[in-house]
């Protein structure tokens, strides 16, 4: 096949444009909600900034020798796991969660860097030589390379982040051909967990359906034993750790499962940000004219809602221009996952699908009301340096790739 | 590795079931929230965040027939206090600027409790520009604390009137329980009298201007610019059929005494002048007033707040007379040469009823010249109760007049069902009867009635149900809308009216017991009357009309507790009619009369 060198060759618009819409959606966005703020009205101007300084390290990663992103793998997710540690210790407590360092003005998320960490360094483990993702071997320690940086972040605390990890370690696992049964060992602890959130004769259910399914899967007496004590535990282990969250984290869980328990305190935001949603009806109330947003109605709106800030000003038309955005470019990268070079750079395009995805299924889920209310940016609209850079960092990185995949098929 | 499953189609194909199907979800969320349930969302986020501000509607204002001003309205001051940023600690200060008692702004704050505490209470209304000063000064220092400037009742306008104004106050909790959609909080409404009569046109409408808020209430700027905002809109302004002048004697006659003065204009109904007294001071009412005041005045022993018009049950007495008069020539028991002998009293049965002269062989005419008592015990004798309970009715007795304010006495007409209730069937005479001819027994009219009673003899028993609105103006268009009475006529010969009228013409005219106000410039007709009463003193008591030929005003005055009707009542009759008909009060001498 003749190689073609014009610019669509070497260069993917269709995720590239997507994303440059989607900034300057998340900018006008974020010019509206902080219009009207005055402690606010500076973070238009640093996000600005932001934008700027993330699109050089989109260039940055983009024009990468392909042979170097293998080699910054191991040094990047070593760095990340150490300021995960670090801010535990020196870090600044933003909202009830120490996930910050504060350098001058700006503030820096180790989270934010660790899901790039991560990402490369599953994409490498998984990938190197010939691991077998069926062996409990190197199945626990791929696990175990998304477990850490989990296991710190929820320390902060920040579930949403630690969800999104959980996702993209499984979404890497699951790619990587994990078997049914082994899919199930990942698996059941979550459900068990979830299950126990609704108390104990559903988390006893659980455990009952979890011996069901063992007894279906037809393993040996060893393994089936082993998984079952793995589930026991895990519900018990989830147990002490909900009662370390935070208040208001536990309220947040509590909400979504009630969501009339607690009209006013953390499903307060979440029900402001469904009537600014709603009431911006087909065309939407026009730029700076939502009342919910102009008069705050939504605490920092223009972090974790700002999805319903466009929902309330530009209407369904604008809300299902972003979404398709989205989903335009999640279909691009799957299809950029089947063209990559080499199944590390599958890997890192399939991860970066599923972080941007689990983000964005879990944002804006939560301005719907149909996931639960979890802390969480959406990816290139939501105000924020440290995502917006690990996000373009990571889309340079998806470019670099397709700047060098298989040239034949 | 295994090669065939890493990145196989089957799990391609179920990351894009997952991305294409949950972006299907958020669409159709989307279309459910944004499109199908939008309206049910605009409604809540509108609540959320726009906040109405209303602005009072200025009354209108009462003028009188010569559109001069009765009730007019003046800008004045409230204080307010919104609790929600209020603090305690200032009270005192605010109670001693005002000059009340402490406790004072605690009892009214604790009275509103039940509203909405982002919600302003009046405080004070009408309050000296002195404290607007010093809040000025000092508003920093005062959180929730402001002032606005509202119209209020001006009653300066020379004659009080309270018993037909009435009053407007704040909405009292009660009431606005049961008219929630049209009143809120704090609005005034109507209370008695024509205020509350004539409510839904005075009151006007408030004006409103939205405000966005932020979520702690804080006002953020217009909504929509203003475009859904409106401006207060006053009240119609009512004309009424008072004469001014004609009230103010009225009312300046009745400073000392108690008692009431209704006149009317025979051939409309239209109440040219209508005084109660003692009265209220309106103005009372229109600021912020305690109920302990109220009570004061309710307890008072000279009842200011009864209006003794409408409500106030007298007995007619001599005045009564001219019904029967009326009822035997139209019966033909009598006709204009018909005598009856009077040696100074009337033997019925073992009963002897007394006349206070010996008036000898007297017509008809010289009866109720001279209130000659012998002839009506003679003359409702034949008549009987059924016929005198008859004209009786028919003279506007007995039922409301339908005057155009709220409360109303009906008086009382016995009939022989009535003795029947109150005495049982054998438990009452033909006596009973017989001194219903002189207007005595049990027998309770009110003034409006007597009034209405004088005006249908002015006008040969043709006229319209007594009223006070003769007209009111739209405010926005300035159309003037009159209002038509309800015309009547009660069915009896224009010669029997006029065999009495000129009776009535002697009786100030001639030698009869009103000589005292006798004025051929007035040409007044009338009869007096003296109502026994049991707890004191007679009442004094005048019906008339002026002039004789075609009248323009009907006229009747009753003075408690003051004796004759001659000396007392009579005067204050002719001094309204000479007001009304602007002439000067002739300067005659005050007869005596002997007999009433």
């Amino acid at each position: 096949m003749k190689i073609n060198y014009n610019i669509q060759d070497r260069f993917d618009l269709a995720v590239f444009l997507p994303v440059v819409v989607l900034i300057a959606f998340g900018l006008i966005a974020i010019y509206s909600s902080t219009l009207n703020l005055p402690s606010a009205r500076g973070d238009f101007f640093k996000q600005v900034v932001f934008v700027g300084v993330s699109f050089f390290t989109f260039l940055l990663f983009y024009s990468l020798p392909h042979q170097t992103i293998k080699l910054i793998a191991i040094p990047l997710y070593s760095v990340s796991i150490f300021f995960l540690i670090a801010v535990l210790v020196v870090g600044k407590t933003v909202y009830g969660a120490k996930s910050w360092f504060g350098i001058g003005g700006f503030g820096f998320q180790p989270s934010e860097l660790a899901k790039a960490g991560t990402i490369l360094m599953l994409a490498y483990w998984l990938t190197y030589k010939s691991r077998d993702i069926n062996n409990l071997k190197d199945l626990t320690i791929a696990l175990g390379i998304g477990i850490v940086p989990i296991m710190l972040i929820m320390l902060e605390p920040d579930m949403g982040t630690s969800i999104v990890f959980g996702l993209v370690t499984l979404t890497l696992v699951f790619w990587s051909g994990i078997s049914l049964f082994g899919l199930f060992v990942v698996l059941s602890p979550g459900f068990v967990i979830f299950a126990s959130l609704f108390g104990t004769i559903s988390f006893i259910g659980a455990l009952l359906l979890i011996i069901a399914a063992l007894f279906f899967f037809k393993r040996d007496l060893f393994n089936s034993i082993t998984v079952f004590v793995i589930n026991l535990a895990s519900g018990f282990f989830f147990d002490f750790v909900f009662k370390i969250l935070k208040p208001h984290q536990q309220k947040r869980i509590e909400s979504f499962l009630d969501p009339t328990a607690d009209p006013l305190g953390a499903g307060y935001n979440a029900l402001q940000a469904k009537v600014a949603i709603g009431s911006g009806g087909l065309y939407g109330k026009g730029f700076l004219n939502g009342n919910q947003t102009q008069l705050r109605f939504i605490p920092k709106q223009w972090t974790d809602f700002i999805y319903s800030v466009i929902g309330e000003e530009f209407g369904f038309i604008g809300s299902v221009l972003v979404v398709i955005l989205f989903a335009v470019i999640f279909i691009r990268l799957l299809n950029i996952a089947s063209l990559a070079k080499d199944k590390f750079s599958v890997l890192i395009v399939v991860g970066v699908l599923s972080l941007l995805f689990s983000h964005f299924a879990l944002n804006i889920g939560m301005d719907l009301g149909i996931t639960p209310v979890i802390g969480l940016p959406l990816p290139f609209l939501s105000y924020g340096g440290s995502s917006l850079l690990v996000n373009m960092m990571l889309i340079g990185l998806v470019l670099n790739i397709y700047r060098n995949r298989k040239l034949h098929t | 590795m295994n090669d065939n499953i890493f990145g196989s189609a089957a799990r391609k194909r179920i990351l894009s079931f997952i991305i294409i199907g949950f972006t299907a979800i958020i669409i159709a969320q989307l279309f459910n929230m944004q499109i199908v349930n939008a309206p049910t969302y605009e409604v809540r986020s509108d609540e959320n965040s726009v906040k109405p501000i209303y602005q009072t509607a200025p009354r209108g204002i009462l003028f009188d027939r010569n559109q001069e001003v009765l009730v007019g309205n003046k800008p004045s001051f409230t204080l307010r206090i919104t609790p929600s940023e209020y603090q305690d600690t200032l009270t005192p200060y605010i109670e001693t600027i005002l000059g009340v008692d402490s406790g004072y702004v605690h009892k009214i704050l604790k009275a509103n409790n039940t509203y909405s505490k982002y919600i302003p209470r009046r405080i004070a209304k009408d309050v000296d520009f002195k404290v607007i000063a010093w809040y000025e000064e000092n508003a920093a220092k005062l959180p929730g604390v402001d002032y606005v400037m509202e119209t209020q009742r001006d009653y300066s306008f020379g004659v009080m009137g309270a018993h037909m104004f009435g009053y407007a106050r704040e909405i009292p909790l009660s009431i606005l329980q049961k008219r929630k959609n049209e009143y809120s909080m704090g609005d005034e409404i109507g209370f008695a009298g024509l205020e509350k009569t004539y409510e839904d046109i005075l009151r006007g409408k408030k004006g409103v201007h939205y405000v966005l808020v932020d979520s702690r209430q804080k006002t953020i700027g217009k909504y929509k610019s203003g475009e859904e905002d409106y401006s207060a809109v006053k009240g119609y302004d009512l004309i009424l059929s008072i004469d001014k002048a004609a009230q103010k004697v009225a009312e300046d006659a009745f400073k000392e005494r108690r008692g009431a003065v209704v006149a009317i204009e025979p051939s409309t109904g239209e109440i040219i002048a209508f005084t109660s007294s003692p009265q209220f001071d309106p103005a009372e009412f229109a600021a912020v007033t305690s109920y302990e005041n109220y009570k004061a005045m309710r307890d008072n022993p000279d009842k200011p707040l009864l209006n003794r018009a409408t409500t106030g049950y007298y007995s007619p007495g001599s005045t009564f007379k001219m019904i029967s008069a009326v009822a035997g020539l139209e019966e033909g028991l009598i006709d204009e040469t018909t005598r009856i002998p009077c040696n100074g009293g009337f033997q019925f049965g073992d009963r002897f009823f007394k006349c206070l002269h010996n008036h000898g062989s007297t017509d008809v005419e010289t009866s109720i010249e001279k209130s000659c008592n012998t002839f009506y015990y003679s003359l409702v004798n034949k008549l009987g109760l059924d016929r005198w309970s008859t004209y009786s009715k028919k003279f506007g007795f007995g039922r409301k007049t339908s005057v155009d304010l709220g409360e109303e006495g009906r008086g009382i007409v016995p009939s022989e069902e009535y003795y029947n209730k109150v005495y049982g069937k054998r438990g009452w005479t033909k006596g009973f009867v017989i001194s219903l001819g002189i207007g005595q027994g049990e027998l309770s009219v009110t003034p409006i009635q007597m009034a209405q009673y004088a005006a249908l003899f002015a006008n040969y028993g043709k006229s319209a149900n007594p009223h006070f609105l003769k007209a009111y103006i739209d405010t926005k268009t300035r159309v003037r809308t009159d209002v038509k009475p309800q015309y009547y006529d009660i069915g009896i010969s224009r010669h029997s009216f006029e065999i009495v009228r000129h009776a009535m013409w002697k009786v100030v005219n001639g030698a009869g017991t009103a000589g005292n106000i006798r004025s051929t410039d007035l040409d007044i007709s009338g009869k007096t009357g003296t109502a026994q009463n049991p707890h004191g003193k007679d009442h004094a008591i005048f019906v008339g009309f002026a002039p004789y030929n075609n009248p323009k005003i009907a006229i009747a005055v009753i003075v408690e507790n003051a004796g004759f009707g001659s000396v007392a009542a009579a005067p204050i009759a002719r001094d309204v009619i000479a007001a009304y008909m602007r002439k000067a009060l002739p300067n005659q001498p005050v007869t005596i009369a002997e007999a009433d």
